[in-house]
């Protein structure tokens, strides 16, 4: 039987991820590469040990593989514990029935058996949609000094942006006293950042009774949230100050890649306070050739340049061949650019191949994307804002 | 997958050539080719030869190594039923601790060799760097028919006159005779101080060397065994090409090999990865302004300035207008602006005061002492 837990931590990792066209086809998007050497997860996860949470459910659904091999004991994020660690839900049959994930707040509702085994004070509720550096101990400990029912993470957006989120209005005291999702006309800007604390034993009576209204979403922004509102419960906004990346879109994906490349940067990943872990791939570090050009750029174990990358990121084991361009991009684990290809504002997939004398991408327009483990043949021309995998191109 | 043979690397070795860099470390925890320590390759060999069971014996400043090694974690050698054993030394009634050879190492940990299962015995230094199959190694000397098979080379790099041991080996494979630092070695075999025996024979060897009163196992033990033909001696060519740290010129010629493709080739197979102490460093950011060619760069750094011909650890920071040609920059070193750095071969947590000038000889670099402020 586990030992009592103060906050265990629950990861809702199991959404498809749609927007993020042919790079959520055969992975869940939390395994998505980012940085270089990360996964979106790795952040999340992170936050946690780094948080002194070492209990994190992961919800898992949509093409789970990679992630669950991503995970695995847990070893690279300290949380391999006797008494605690990382545990990969997906979900599963129970008496006589079982069903698939319907909703964020089903999804927790269908792991009540495994959250009651550590008899938490607390329950921590995250995404596997955003890079940031959070520490969850101190929106734990506002939530218990406010003694609210929910505590939700809120971080100021820019107005024009305000109908992409869910918004919450406070008092002066920082109580939330209204919720409204994508307002068009916003009265304040405080986003919700996916991230609550709750109450346990009050997060589990809402879950039990949402499940019985058969016209629930069972959401936790749609429904949860608005039905504490309606009771007239204590919820809390808890302002973050610090970057917070939504990647949930191709674009938002390879914005948040390009952030890493400024001066100064927004999010310090060399901070060693404050480490981002990632599992370890086993590769010697990266080699530039006497042809290779550098510059404006990060690249990782396992590269090798002997073309010119410039204003990109490079994930593990990339090739630049001689000649090859790599602009403004972001290449992910095992690619190769080969030579004389350009390759310029694109997110090139895991073990994709450019062939020589391709031209990916434009100056202009949106981001092009080729997908994971398709080959480009020699010469191919994308223009800005196609997809292209093995199953043929979309736009 | 049958598991035959235990490992056992012995990180004793007394280096004196190798000057500052092993003085507060054995030669087994030297860092090499930007993210790893000697001992590295020794294990990679092994795991991937199926060796899942390891012991190492320590001897002098042996805390770089214990530092590094942790559980055993990253090499999968923190398993119930198999993994690393670290064999430190100790003090009883008769074993003061102190090695003067192998053969002593072996003795006082008489009880590894007892404890284990496998019917063979893998026994290395950690001063060469090389890839070796340990169960081709073990098929050959089935085959052969040996009692006791030694690894040796015919990589040129790997003599040095006036020291190192070498065999004379037939056509057979058997080796008749080992030379034991000859002024000019007359065999073109190097013994790379490693071997493989039944292990029930190591310990009936060892008990009976210890009885003849001797300390060192090729000096002594091997000449005599060859001397008196008491046992059949066959050598194992470990293919491809050796690096023998035994001075600070070879620890840096070593390092710059590995900026050629063809011998990153030969140590770095993907599908059998050289496993390493992670430091969970962010990949390498090169801002507007870096100039780097020809370079063996590990994560971590942030890099400026120019680097040439130079290999860069983890964490290392190049800031703008200094330059790094020829050197090997080990981890957290801060190149401040405008110095100018050529054959030289920084330690860990070294800082370079800006518009220093640092120039080694070429083939005979320059060595900065861990930690220092220069």
């Amino acid at each position: 039987m586990p030992r009592k837990k103060k906050c265990v931590a629950m990861l809702l990792a199991g959404g498809q991820g749609s927007r993020l066209g042919i790079l959520t086809r055969h992975t869940a998007k939390p395994a998505i590469p980012f940085g270089g050497k990360y996964r979106i997860i790795d952040f999340p996860l992170s936050n946690c040990s780094n948080s002194g949470i070492d209990v994190v459910g992961v919800l898992t659904q949509w093409q789970p593989l990679e992630l669950n091999a991503y995970i695995g004991s847990g070893s690279p994020w300290d949380l391999d514990l006797s008494s605690g660690g990382v545990y990969v839900l997906p979900p599963y049959m129970k008496a006589g029935a079982g069903e698939w994930y319907s909703g964020t707040a089903n999804a927790i509702y269908q792991n009540l058996a495994f959250i009651e085994q550590f008899n938490p004070d607390y329950v921590l509720i995250l995404s596997g949609d955003h890079i940031y550096k959070m520490d969850y101990a101190d929106m734990l400990a506002h939530h218990i000094e406010k003694e609210a029912a929910v505590t939700i993470a809120v971080r100021q957006v820019p107005w024009e942006e305000c109908s992409r989120f869910g918004i919450m209005n406070t008092d002066a005291q920082g109580n939330i006293i209204e919720f409204e999702e994508k307002p068009a006309n916003p009265k304040s800007n405080n986003a919700s950042m996916g991230v609550y604390v709750f109450t346990w034993q009050k997060l589990r009576d809402l879950l039990i009774s949402d499940e019985q209204n058969p016209d629930s979403d069972n959401d936790f922004g749609k429904n949860i949230i608005p039905t504490m509102l309606a009771d007239g419960e204590r919820l809390t906004a808890y302002s973050f100050n610090g970057y917070w990346k939504d990647v949930g879109t191709i674009e938002s994906l390879w914005d948040a890649n390009m952030d890493l490349l400024q001066t100064p940067v927004p999010i310090d990943l060399h901070d060693r306070s404050w480490r981002i872990y990632a599992r370890n791939i086993g590769m010697p570090p990266h080699y530039i050739a006497p042809s290779g050009e550098v510059s404006g750029s990060l690249v990782t174990e396992g590269c090798v340049i002997k073309g010119s990358v410039k204003g990109s990121v490079l994930s593990a084991g990339v090739q630049v061949e001689e000649d090859a361009q790599v602009i403004d991009s972001v290449i992910m684990p095992s690619a190769r650019i080969a030579k004389g290809a350009k390759v310029i504002r694109s997110i090139i997939a895991e073990d994709a191949v450019i062939e020589s004398g391709c031209q990916v991408g434009e100056e202009e327009g949106d981001i092009t994307l080729i997908g994971n483990n398709t080959v480009l043949k020699a010469g191919t021309v994308v223009p800005a804002g196609q997809q292209v995998s093995k199953e043929g191109s979309t736009t | 997958m049958k598991r035959d043979i235990v490992g056992l690397i012995y990180t004793g070795e007394r280096i004196d050539q190798l000057r500052d860099l092993t003085r507060i470390r054995s030669v087994a925890a030297l860092p090499v080719l930007g993210r790893y320590r000697m001992i590295d390759f020794i294990l990679s060999s092994m795991i991937h030869s199926e060796i899942h069971n390891i012991g190492i014996i320590m001897q002098k400043n042996y805390h770089s190594l214990m530092d590094h090694l942790g559980s055993g974690r990253e090499w999968d050698l923190h398993g119930k039923r198999n993994g690393m054993t670290i064999l430190p030394p100790y003090m009883s009634r008769d074993n003061v601790g102190v090695y003067e050879g192998l053969l002593d190492a072996l003795r006082s940990n008489i009880g590894f060799l007892r404890r284990s299962k496998e019917r063979y015995i893998a026994v290395t230094d950690s001063h060469i760097l090389f890839s070796v199959q340990y169960e081709k190694m073990l098929a050959h000397h089935l085959e052969n028919g040996a009692d006791i098979t030694l690894l040796y080379t015919k990589d040129r790099s790997a003599r040095r006159n006036g020291a190192g041991r070498y065999l004379e080996v037939d056509a057979q494979g058997t080796v008749h005779q080992i030379e034991c630092d000859p002024s000019i070695p007359r065999y073109e075999n190097t013994y790379m101080s490693a071997f493989l025996v039944r292990r029930e024979l190591l310990i009936d060897l060892v008990d009976r060397a210890v009885s003849a009163g001797y300390h060192h196992f090729t000096r002594e033990l091997l000449t005599h065994i060859l001397r008196d033909k008491s046992y059949k001696v066959c050598g194992f060519e470990c293919p491809g090409s050796v690096w023998v740290m035994d001075s600070v010129e070879s620890y840096f010629k070593a390092n710059m090999d590995f900026l050629v493709a063809e011998n990153r080739a030969r140590i770095f197979n993907p599908d059998k990865p050289v496993w390493t102490k992670l430091r969970d460093e962010m990949p390498t950011h090169y801002m507007d302004g870096a100039d780097v060619s020809n370079s063996l760069i590990a994560d971590g750094c942030i890099i400026q300035g120019r680097v040439e011909n130079s290999i860069l650890f983890r964490g290392v920071q190049i800031k703008p207008g200094a330059s790094v040609k020829n050197c090997i920059v080990m981890q957290d070193a801060i190149i401040q602006r405008n110095v100018e750095l050529a054959y030289a071969i920084l330690d860990k947590q070294v800082t370079v005061r800006e518009n220093t000038r640092m120039m080694g000889p070429a083939g005979y670099p320059l060595v900065v002492p861990k930690a220092l402020t220069i």
